[in-house]
């Protein structure tokens, strides 16, 4: 038996070589591994042989077998590329490959203005908008920035007239949102605000912010730290630490800042965080009993969070851009970069 | 503000560096930007003995001089100050050494004699302004000691970004105070002037014409004052945090304004006339000279100091040229006063005089500040400027002023807002280390809505606290947020899925960029000339604008009210930075149509005020300039297949109808999108070659944009239908069509003649010329039929396709060119 397989195995390969269609590669298959082919055969004779030699023998059929089928399969591969090419030459198939439709981008700041969203989407909040040429009533009266107050100066405003201005902040639309809504509610205010201010590396008189908001009988502190680790763990992927820091903002109180541990450097301090390991991501604190009064809800009815940030220095800081223009050029060697991101 | 730790160290105490003192401020509120390293030193200069000193050879007033520098070699040097004698201990710039204003000494050569150095004067290392000869020492300090042993000044100054709500922050005090509150330590309280009894009369009389405008003013007086630099101690804390040293008055007043946070001013005593000083409101046109020498105009509405004569400072923001202390001054008449803080930001803004004493008054100083700021300054003018304060002084105040009512505060509504779990005591103590005086109510155990658990006294430095969240404000601080636990996660609001807009915004911009197109982020401005580069006709709703009344400088100020101009610059752009064209892009944006908005919410009258906010869709082609099916341009066809594709995607009807509406379009070559009822809801074309020209473009750019408002989004149903699953028959039709007959017509009798069997029409070919006569086309039509009753037969595709073939001759005058 040894010998036979020792012919098959030098026969077999000249019989595949010489197969040069698919048909005759087919043929061969079905002469060497088939049913009724030869090593299926053998395999049935070695209940035939002295029970001494049967594992060594076995274990040879079993390899021809295998090697067999992989100069079949070569084969038969080899004669289907060459079946394409009607010259019978090999394809170049280093070539360029050509996309099905086309190949644009959609913008990185509103991608993540589109994520960030569908962050708060998954956490339960609703969406609102409003319009970006505001009443100052509601980009400031109603959220208690008094008349005349230096708190106003934080912000320099771009006037239609005395009564209207561009927004300078998306935290109008809490308003409106309170005013025509009922709690419990948890909603996002996303869009473009103005800044009258010149433009350089870091500032834009155009941004885009999204402003969150949660009101309901019982809402506290740790209910807006709860929600800010959410976001910043679902947003930057890892759990990144937080903090917050005392801050000031008309129209909530207490009034934080949020940092999270900076994603470049983890924390050591580099160049990105101006060497405090903090990178500053958003406003945030508890809406004012102003506010509350503003918009008609009874004393000690409620309380509720509120958080904004801005859209463009996350989208910054996620790819590293280091200067804010480059987002509103529109530059396509700067927009093919994001191709694919959604 | 800046705050030096060296002068801090006077009013609090700590024990950790600065850089944890600093992390300790930031997570108490005062988040301190900048860690800065301030030095006054003098690099190369020792103190060093005269050794020898004799005439110089070539000069009457000039010294030639050897030194002990303690080299262990004698230097040296040419000295001009006629006090430098044998035996003087002196400071010695060496070569090398760096004086103030980063100025190099260098060896030098004086009326041919060599100098190896200088022998310095108080003034050359800006000690004092005191020029008069070089500095006589009185130290045993050796020869070669560096100056700075005498004179270096090192300090750590924190740069902390105070919020506007905390004015008591604006000065050392004030933050002295948080610094005792976190370490539990207290605060020293500044040396000041006391009064004596004496029969001593100020001869000096204040009238406040309304103590609404100035609820209290005060001065005083000092006597035979020498004007002169300040002490070198006050002059480098001042340095350190960014003032510059004037004179010994000035300074004092500034010194105590960064200390303990009042402004003050210090006048001429001997420049007013009257003995009065009236605070009253200007007279409008009335005008005004202040100290930095600027002349403003009076509005009627401004407060000011005046004497018999007429104004000598504007409240609160600066004093009057006519009235300044100079070198001559020898006494002074100090204000000390509490301004309204409205009025000081007021004047401030509409002259555009912005002061450190204004940007204190503007934000509310401390009403318990006014005297003892005034007590603090005096002690140091007696110490620095050798003046004798008159013990009498002139006071007036509103008498109806109140102080601060107690603030009610709840423990329940602590917990509620923080969502802690804090007792009554703990809040109460957090409250004390901050200086607040909290008098215990009832049972500090009921913790409910209706127990107020404490009243809390509220001190006149801290103007930001009026209601009980302002407290609990306080108690978080002290608490610290790192503390607060994980929310028990609020009850949110039942299942959820995007808006219909966001959900069609989200899909079509994926889509337009898997098409090809690149999505823009435009400006809300338009650039000048951007309208009339559209060349719109007179009347369009587009030409009426909204603009700011106060752009940035050379900012624009017209809001848009075309996406247009816009898509066109990033084209030109793009293009000029070398893109390979075709280049593609869409957007999504606002434009501003003033004229009013529907009234939808009208909780606000003003509501009308604002202007409508259309929502669009545009996208566009640039450089496409191939022609396709029977000559047409590309990129015309492809914009109508998005178009159909897009109606598609989102199952909304958006139908383009040929026919010239807008006339930034060419002519023949543009649609109007119609939404399911018929109504217009945008355009598409190609951009006419004037406006083109206009934006300095000369390749193609198609253009499609739709007014997302306008349409409604609803998606059409989908109800499945049972379909046939016999095979269908195709058949090509190979047509003769003459120019005078669109395609759209052509269809229409197709269809018509093909009846229920026919399921598809395609136009796959146009040709014309060789072959075919002038004036009509060779069009290659695909038709598909099949019956959902059974297989075809042969039979009833020809009854059909000789039906079609009879009335497209009928009615189009279509010929068949042959019968595949």
């Amino acid at each position: 038996m040894k010998e036979t397989i020792n012919r098959l195995r030098s026969q077999g390969a000249v019989l595949i070589e010489a197969a040069d269609t698919p048909a005759l590669v087919e043929a061969a298959r079905v002469s060497l591994l088939g049913r009724k082919g030869e090593i299926t055969s053998l395999l049935r004779g070695l209940k035939d042989v002295d029970p001494q030699d049967r594992p060594a023998l076995g274990a040879d059929l079993n390899l021809l077998k295998t090697e067999l089928a992989a100069l079949l399969d070569e084969r038969s591969s080899a004669l289907a590329v060459g079946q394409g090419s009607s010259s019978g030459v090999e394809l170049d198939l280093s070539l360029p490959g050509k996309p099905p439709v086309g190949t644009g981008t959609t913008h990185p700041l509103l991608s993540v203005m589109e994520s960030v969203c569908d962050i708060f989407y998954g956490m339960g909040f609703t969406r609102s908008d409003g319009p970006e040429v505001e009443l100052d009533y509601y980009n400031f009266t109603a959220l208690n920035f008094p008349d005349d107050h230096p708190a106003r100066d934080i912000q320099d405003t771009f006037y239609i007239n005395d009564q209207v201005c561009l927004r300078t902040q998306t935290s109008p639309v809490q308003v409106r949102t309170m005013e025509r809504t009922e709690p419990p509610l948890a909603s996002i205010f996303p869009g473009r605000v103005y800044r009258n201010e010149n433009a350089d590396a870091s500032h834009s008189s155009e941004f885009f912010q999204i402003e969150g908001l949660v009101v309901d009988k019982a809402i506290s502190m740790a209910d807006l730290k709860d929600t800010v680790d959410t976001f910043v763990r679902l947003f930057f992927g890892a759990a990144e630490p937080t903090r917050f820091r005392p801050h000031f903002f008309p129209f909530t109180e207490p009034s934080v800042e949020v940092d999270m541990q900076c994603v470049a450097c983890r924390g050591a301090g580099c160049g990105i965080c101006g060497q405090t390991g903090w990178l500053e991501i958003m406003g945030a604190g508890m809406v004012h009993p102003n506010v509350f009064k503003a918009v008609g809800y009874p004393d000690d009815a409620y309380t509720g969070f509120a958080f904004g940030m801005g859209i463009d220095r996350i989208a910054m800081l996620k790819y590293g851009i280091g200067d804010i223009r480059l987002l509103y050029e529109n530059d396509l060697r700067f927009l093919n970069q994001f191709r694919g991101v959604l | 503000m800046k705050i030096s730790l060296d002068w801090m160290k006077e009013l609090a105490s700590w024990d950790d560096e600065p850089e944890v003192l600093a992390s300790k401020l930031t997570a108490a509120g005062l988040n301190v930007e900048a860690i800065e390293h301030f030095e006054q030193t003098y690099p190369g200069v020792v103190i060093a003995k005269v050794v020898h000193r004799q005439q110089h050879p070539n000069a009457d007033r000039l010294s030639l001089c050897r030194v002990d520098a303690g080299t262990g070699q004698e230097v040296q040097v040419v000295c001009g100050a006629p006090n430098v004698r044998e035996g003087l201990t002196v400071l010695f710039a060496q070569v090398g050494a760096i004086l103030p204003g980063d100025f190099k000494l260098k060896k030098t050569k004086i009326r041919g004699i060599e100098s190896l150095g200088m022998i310095c004067s108080a003034s050359e290392l800006q000690l004092t302004s005191d020029s008069e000869g070089i500095m006589e020492l009185d130290t045993d300090l050796p020869p070669g000691t560096p100056a700075d042993e005498l004179y270096g000044f090192k300090d750590v100054v924190l740069d902390i970004e105070v919020t506007p709500n905390r004015p008591d922050w604006l000065n050392h005090l004030g933050v002295a105070r948080e610094i005792a509150a976190l370490y539990g330590t207290k605060v020293s309280q500044p040396r000041c002037w006391s009064s004596q009894q004496s029969t001593e009369s100020l001869g000096l009389k204040i009238q406040v014409e309304d103590f609404e405008d100035c609820p209290r003013y005060t001065a005083f007086v000092a006597k035979g004052v020498e004007i002169g630099q300040s002490p070198l101690w006050m002059q480098n804390r001042l340095r350190a945090v960014g003032s510059r040293p004037i004179n010994n008055v000035v300074d004092i007043t500034n010194y105590v304004m960064l200390e303990m946070g009042q402004p003050m001013h210090a006048f001429d005593q001997d420049r007013l006339s009257g003995d009065t000083i009236f605070i009253r409101r200007s007279e409008a046109g009335q005008k005004i000279v202040t100290l930095d020498d600027k002349e403003h105009e009076l509005d009627g509405e401004n407060l000011l100091v005046c004497d018999q004569d007429g104004p000598i400072a504007l409240a609160g923001v600066m004093g009057l040229a006519n009235s300044e202390v100079t070198e001559a001054t020898s006494n002074i008449v100090l204000e000390s006063a509490f301004f309204a803080p409205r009025l000081v930001r007021k004047t401030s803004r509409a002259l555009g005089l912005i002061s450190e004493s204004s940007y204190r008054f503007e934000r509310g100083t401390d009403w318990g500040m006014v005297e003892k700021a005034a007590h603090r300054a005096l002690y140091l003018m007696q110490e620095y400027t050798g003046a004798r304060i008159i013990s009498d002084w002139a006071d007036r105040g509103d008498p109806d002023r109140k102080s601060n009512e107690p603030v009610p505060l709840r423990t329940w509504q602590v917990n509620r807002v923080l969502g802690t779990e804090l007792s009554t005591e703990d809040v109460a103590q957090f409250l004390q280390n901050l200086g607040l005086k909290v008098q215990p109510m009832g049972n500090p155990d009921a913790i409910n809505a209706s127990a107020v658990n404490m009243m809390v006294e509220i001190p006149t430095f801290r103007r930001d606290i009026f209601l009980e969240i302002d407290l609990i404000e306080e108690v978080a601080r002290c608490h610290g947020f790192e503390r607060l636990a994980a929310g028990k996660g609020f009850k949110r609001p039942a299942g959820h899925i995007r808006r219909r807009t966001d959900e069609v915004q989200s899909r079509v911009r994926t889509w337009f960029a898997d098409c090809g197109y690149n999505e823009l982020v435009t400006s809300t401005f338009l650039s000048p000339g951007d309208l009339e580069k559209l060349e719109l006709p007179e009347g369009d709703v587009r030409l009426q604008t909204l603009s700011v009344i106060n752009p940035h400088h050379g900012g624009n100020t017209q809001l848009r009210t075309s996406l247009l101009p816009s898509m066109l610059e990033v084209a030109r752009r793009n293009l000029n930075a070398g893109s390979i064209v075709p280049v593609r892009f869409f957007q999504f944006n606002r434009t501003f149509w003033p004229g009013g908005k529907a009234a939808t919410d009208t909780k606000h009258d003003a509501e009308k005020l604002l202007p409508q906010e259309p929502f669009f869709l545009q996208f566009a082609i640039a450089g496409l300039d191939s022609l396709g099916l029977d000559g047409v341009p590309d990129d015309l066809l492809e914009i109508k297949g998005v178009l159909n594709s897009l109606s598609e995607i989102l199952r909304v009807d958006l139908k383009p109808e040929a026919g010239n509406s807008e006339l930034f379009l060419a002519s023949g070559q543009q649609w109007r999108i119609l939404d399911r009822q018929g109504k217009v809801v945008g355009s598409a074309g190609r951009v006419s070659s004037p406006v083109l020209k206009n934006f300095d473009l000369d390749v193609p750019v198609t253009v499609a944009e739709i007014n997302l408002d306008e349409i409604d989004l609803t998606p059409q149903n989908v109800e499945y239908q049972p379909f046939a699953r016999f095979p269908g028959v195709t058949r090509d039709l190979s047509l003769l069509v003459p120019s005078s007959v669109t395609y759209q017509e052509i269809e229409e009798v197709v269809r018509e003649g093909g009846g229920v069997l026919l399921v598809g029409v395609e136009l796959f070919d146009v040709y014309r010329g060789k072959g075919i006569p002038e004036g009509v086309g060779a069009y290659g039509i695909r038709l598909k039929f099949r019956s959902d009753k059974g297989n075809l037969k042969g039979k009833a595709v020809d009854k059909a396709i000789s039906r079609i073939l009879k009335d497209l001759t009928d009615r189009l005058q279509i010929e068949p060119r042959s019968l595949d």
